[in-house]
């Protein structure tokens, strides 16, 4: 199975499930989680169902395209289900089978993972799942987002597309994995990861990124007084993302972490605050 | 408590033609059956297990107690998928005694027409009692209604159906989390519920579950519900399917299977992975183990020992395998049931563990292109250690400072000073280091690594990886792991003082069980890695150094002197926590074990009386170590005659000290006109030398005797004869001096020996 057919599989799956196949949010993001599908379609009690494609920025995991595992951008598959159906893990296991896997042939685990993003204040249990021990996904069952304990219980189960087509295609080498016709994945990646590390290891401007960061973050703060709850979010995920490219160019010190961390969630925080009062009123009308 | 009388006019007496009284059904034989509990679940963390396996034996054990419900055995087993209760011989009925519960005041419980109010009939439903089985007690604080209830029995398989949900709320996890909307807290959601008592399916609901006498198998993979008969069959019919249940017998067979495994590989499973806690892990990890062999590249063995454990173990949970203590490319993997292709899986294992060491390869590559180790240290500034602190080049800069006064403290060679000071300096240099960063805990032992190629000497490199210590026993139960070497301890000390002292110096301590920086455990070690290499640990001289130096050279810490004071303090009170005795000097040995933060493990030893570190700590303390000394000598000399006469001695000097000022420093010989003050003084003078001496020398156990034996008799008389407190000013103040200069002569050197409460014991015969 191809790596578009792979997606193309789990979208067809998961709208057979009631999922809406949400499309990439087109800012820079370091997971599936910070999309605002996720982000406000955990919040509340309105059930929601999702599904999306999500490419995933991690500077630091820049490997000059050299590891066949790890990519400093790379696609993430998310589904989020609110509330979680009792049956949630046969039904994944089941979408691993429809993406064409043989599961009796693997070893499968779900390891624990105490999952958390202290940058948006969420966190939540599950697994990571292993497939004969490479973690392939993570599943987990939200407790908080924004620092709010949940009203309704979401599940969230994040694919690592390009390493459960390895398993398909039996490939060990990422750059080898077939995309689509006549085309790698390496063909249509490798070229950016090495251009991409050199940047956020050796080239990326530290003081504009510093600069950047202020200004995004002040720019969400003005957002949040004129109530402008999407405007204002787009700002904090520009902040998280600066502060990962600050932290590759190793420009973050072990102090400073977490305060540039409690500067992100704080923004977070009051974005949920919002999004739950707007709920509300909505609700009441 | 009342039994037959209470049941009269109830619904147990109008049974009227029933000629058993409660009281003989007591006696009868109660039949017996086994509970078989299991509470099925979604994939258990590992580590949560045990604990959990645990407690449901104990709950099950208090919560069959305290219902009047005997039981010959309680087991409890765990799989990830499973916690199973088994409760062999469980009695059949609960008999409950007959009890008498006290309700509201008579007042409150009847209306002025003598009718039962809303009060009484409110508590009457919650103790599921009815209004004949009360009546009006009279007591001191007046008049009250009481439910006197009868004695009950109940069938076992009803007490179950409301018991064992309890049982499952009472389980506890360190990490607990919601899964639907009955709001049911657990460590990971719970699927089903299989209750069987006997043959007897007991329906209990939790959440929005109710036990069915079915169970599931197959892992998630391949779920099959499989009706269970009885609790007998239920483990043959597991057994079949593969799973073994009992949490021992599994470990045991990994453990056998690993170890055939890496002796067909032409070694032996690395031990440290057995003892590091990943066999019991792994153990904890699957219900159906099924072993399988492998190979990395052996390119990769150029990686450290500790790199490579490290990526096998922790990465992937796989064991590793060595011959001759040198690790080899091979690795022992349990998986999860039988996969159909193991020979796929095995590929796969192999590739990624390849993927992990090639990544670790290329960041010891990277590092060593920077070496060395001093260029790496340079990087340091970039590393906070604390915003108001500055970095850790700033930390290493102090840590040099602080060896000075420890390294004369210790004497050291020129050589070893030389030593200490490059290790001070290159400590936390690893900190930058690639490997580092992927691997945080190997930190100090990346270090002594790149020291070693830095062609730093061995000294230097093993006290590196030796200052983060001490660290738990790797196994769990047993000593701490210490500091072997001089350098190493010296390290040790100066960078848990330097990081006790900063955070101090900005107001930061430990209070209650607030510890975020670990200040608590920095200070316990410092006593533990200087108690166990026995040197001086002179807490004045580190605080004059420390005290010239961020955060108190500058406006930062306002309370310079008080910091220093609390330090000290601090540092001495950890005395208290100390696992006293302490172990003898020097490294422990794998038979020592029991080295908690509270003192266990003592058999014959003395007792650890806590008064002895009061009487120390009321005495000159700057060196801990010497404190430490004087303690277990006092501890030592429990019983012995000569520490009461000696503490009796202390003890009055400091009565009459206390009552009278003193301005005469010195004793004047020529002013004691009488025989016992003379004969007192003449023992003070010609042996208060030796008293000093032995004290010196750190004989202590011999100078407290000596000093009781000099002195209880002689004193004994002179405040039998001679009154110190006379109008006469002169002759008083001669008198003090002469009390003072005995008393300082022994609390001014070892401990104030009025502190001991078996001079209170005494006087309470």
């Amino acid at each position: 199975m191809q790596f578009q057919q792979l997606i193309r599989t789990l979208d067809t799956f998961w709208e057979q499930r009631g999922c809406v196949i949400v499309q990439p949010y087109d800012v820079e993001m370091g997971a599936g989680t910070f999309h605002p599908a996720t982000f406000f379609g955990a919040l509340g009690k309105r059930p929601s169902r999702a599904a999306y494609v999500q490419p995933s920025r991690r500077p630091t995991d820049g490997r000059y395209g050299q590891n066949p595992l790890r990519m400093q951008r790379y696609y993430q598959y998310q589904v989020i289900l609110k509330p979680t159906p009792d049956d949630v893990q046969s039904l994944y296991l089941e979408s691993l089978r429809a993406c064409g896997l043989k599961l009796e042939d693997h070893d499968l685990r779900f390891v624990q993972d105490d999952w958390e993003s202290p940058t948006l204040g969420a966190w939540g249990l599950g697994w990571e799942v292993w497939m004969d021990s490479l973690e392939v996904t993570q599943f987990t069952y939200f407790q908080q987002v924004g620092g709010i304990d949940l009203d309704r219980i979401s599940c969230e189960i994040t694919y690592g597309l390009e390493r459960i087509t390895m398993f398909a295609q039996g490939t060990s080498d990422v750059y080898k994995v077939a995309y689509g016709p006549k085309a790698t994945y390496g063909d249509l990646h490798l070229a950016n990861e090495r251009e991409s590390s050199a940047y956020n290891f050796e080239h990326a401007d530290v003081a504009f990124h510093q600069e950047l960061f202020a200004k995004h973050e002040q720019d969400a703060k003005r957002l949040l007084e004129a109530k402008l709850l999407l405007p204002a979010y787009e700002q904090l995920l520009k902040c998280s993302h600066t502060f990962n490219m600050l932290d590759a160019r190793g420009a973050v010190s072990q102090s400073d972490r977490p305060r540039f961390v409690l500067r992100i969630r704080g923004l977070a925080k009051r974005c949920a605050e919002l999004y739950l009062e707007r709920e509300q009123t909505h609700e009441k009308s | 408590m009342r039994k037959a009388k209470s049941a009269r006019g109830s619904g147990l007496g109008a049974r009227g033609k029933n000629k058993k009284t409660p009281n003989s059904e007591l006696r009868t034989p109660n039949k017996t059956a086994d509970l078989l509990f299991e509470i099925g679940t979604e994939e258990l963390p590992a580590a949560y297990l045990p604990g959990l396996i645990e407690q449901l034996s104990r709950e099950a054990s208090s919560l069959f107690q305290a219902q009047h419900l005997p039981v010959e055995r309680i087991e409890s087993f765990g799989t990830p998928r499973r916690l199973v209760l088994i409760a062999s011989a469980l009695a059949a009925t609960q008999r409950k005694p007959g009890e008498e519960v006290r309700g509201p005041s008579k007042q409150a419980s009847y209306d002025k027409a003598g009718k039962p109010t809303a009060a009484l009939l409110g508590f009457l439903r919650s103790q599921g009692g009815t209004l004949g089985q009360t009546k009006i007690v009279k007591s001191e604080k007046g008049e009250y209604v009481h439910l006197a209830r009868p004695p009950s029995s109940t069938p076992t398989a009803q007490v179950l159906a409301t018991l064992l949900p309890q049982l499952v709320g009472r389980l506890r996890a360190p990490k607990t989390m919601r899964w639907d909307e009955s709001g049911l807290r657990f460590a990971r959601p719970i699927r089903w519920l299989l209750a069987l008592y006997g043959e007897t399916p007991i329906r209990c609901s939790l959440g929005r579950l109710t036990a069915a006498p079915v169970t599931w198998v197959g892992g998630p993979l391949n779920p099959r519900s499989v009706r269970v008969s009885s609790p007998g069959s239920y483990r043959i019919m597991l057994k079949r399917a593969g799973v073994i249940l009992e949490q021992d017998a599994r470990r045991g067979v990994i453990e056998q299977e690993v170890t055939r495994l890496a002796q067909q590989a032409g070694g032996a499973v690395v031990p440290e992975t057995i003892s590091h806690g990943l066999l019991e892990e792994v153990t904890h990890l699957v219900e159906r183990p099924v072993p399988l062999a492998g190979r990395f590249d052996s390119a990769y063995l150029s990686l450290p020992r500790e790199v490579l454990l490290a990526s096998m173990a922790k990465h992937q949970r796989v064991f590793a395998v060595e011959s001759g203590g040198n690790v080899v490319p091979q690795f022992a993997a349990i998986l999860e049931g039988s996969p159909r292709k193991p020979n796929d899986v095995r590929k796969v294992i192999e590739r990624i563990l390849n993927a992990r060491l090639a990544d670790s390869l290329m960041f010891w590559k990277e590092d060593h292109a920077r070496l060395p180790l001093l260029r790496m240290a340079e990087s340091l500034s970039g590393v906070g250690f604390h915003e108001k602190l500055g970095s850790m080049a700033e930390k290493s800069v102090r840590l040099r400072a602080l060896a000075e006064p420890l390294a004369e403290a210790w004497k050291l060679t020129d050589e070893e000073c030389g030593h200490l000071r490059k290790a001070c300096q290159l400590a936390k240099a690893d900190l930058v280091s690639a490997m580092v960063k992927e691997f945080p805990t190997l930190q100090g032992v990346v270090g002594k690594y790149y020291a070693k190629d830095s062609n730093e000497p061995a000294a230097v490199a093993e006290a590196i990886e030796e200052h983060y210590l001490p660290a738990p026993h790797p196994g769990g139960a047993g000593p701490p792991r210490l500091p072997r070497t001089l350098i190493g301890s010296a390290l040790a000390i100066v960078d848990k003082y330097d990081t006790l002292s900063s955070y101090f110096g900005l107001g930061i301590m430990p209070s209650g069980d607030q510890d975020p920086f670990g200040l608590r455990r920095a200070a316990q070690g410092i006593v533990e890695v200087a108690w166990a290499i026995h040197r001086a640990l002179p807490l004045d001289q580190l605080w004059r150094t420390r005290v010239s130096m961020e955060p108190f050279r500058s406006a930062a810490s306002k309370d310079a002197a008080g910091s220093g004071h609390r330090i000290h303090r601090y540092l001495l009170e950890r005395l208290y926590t100390f696992a006293w005795p302490p172990r003898p000097p020097g490294p422990p040995s794998a038979a020592q074990t029991g080295a908690g933060d509270e003192p266990s493990g003592r058999g014959g030893e003395p007792a650890p009386e806590s008064d002895c570190i009061d009487a120390v700590l009321a005495s000159p303390c700057d060196n801990l170590i010497d404190a430490m000394d004087r303690i277990v000598s006092l501890q030592q000399l429990a019983g012995h005659p000569g520490l009461r006469k000696a503490a009796k001695v202390i003890e009055r000097t400091r009565n009459i000290l206390r009552g009278a000022p003193l301005r005469q420093p010195q004793v004047d010989p020529a002013r004691l006109a009488e025989p016992p003050e003379r004969k007192l003084w003449d023992v003070y003078a010609s042996n208060h030398e030796r008293v000093a001496r032995l004290a010196a020398e750190q004989s202590y156990g011999e100078a407290t005797t000596l000093f009781g034996e000099l002195f209880f008799e002689p004193l004994h008389e002179f405040f039998d004869r001679v009154l110190v407190n006379v109008p006469d000013e002169p002759l008083q103040q001669n008198r003090l001096a002469l009390m003072q200069a005995i008393h300082t002569l022994y609390t001014e050197r070892i401990a104030d020996l009025s502190k001991l409460t078996l001079l209170q014991r005494e006087e309470t015969p």
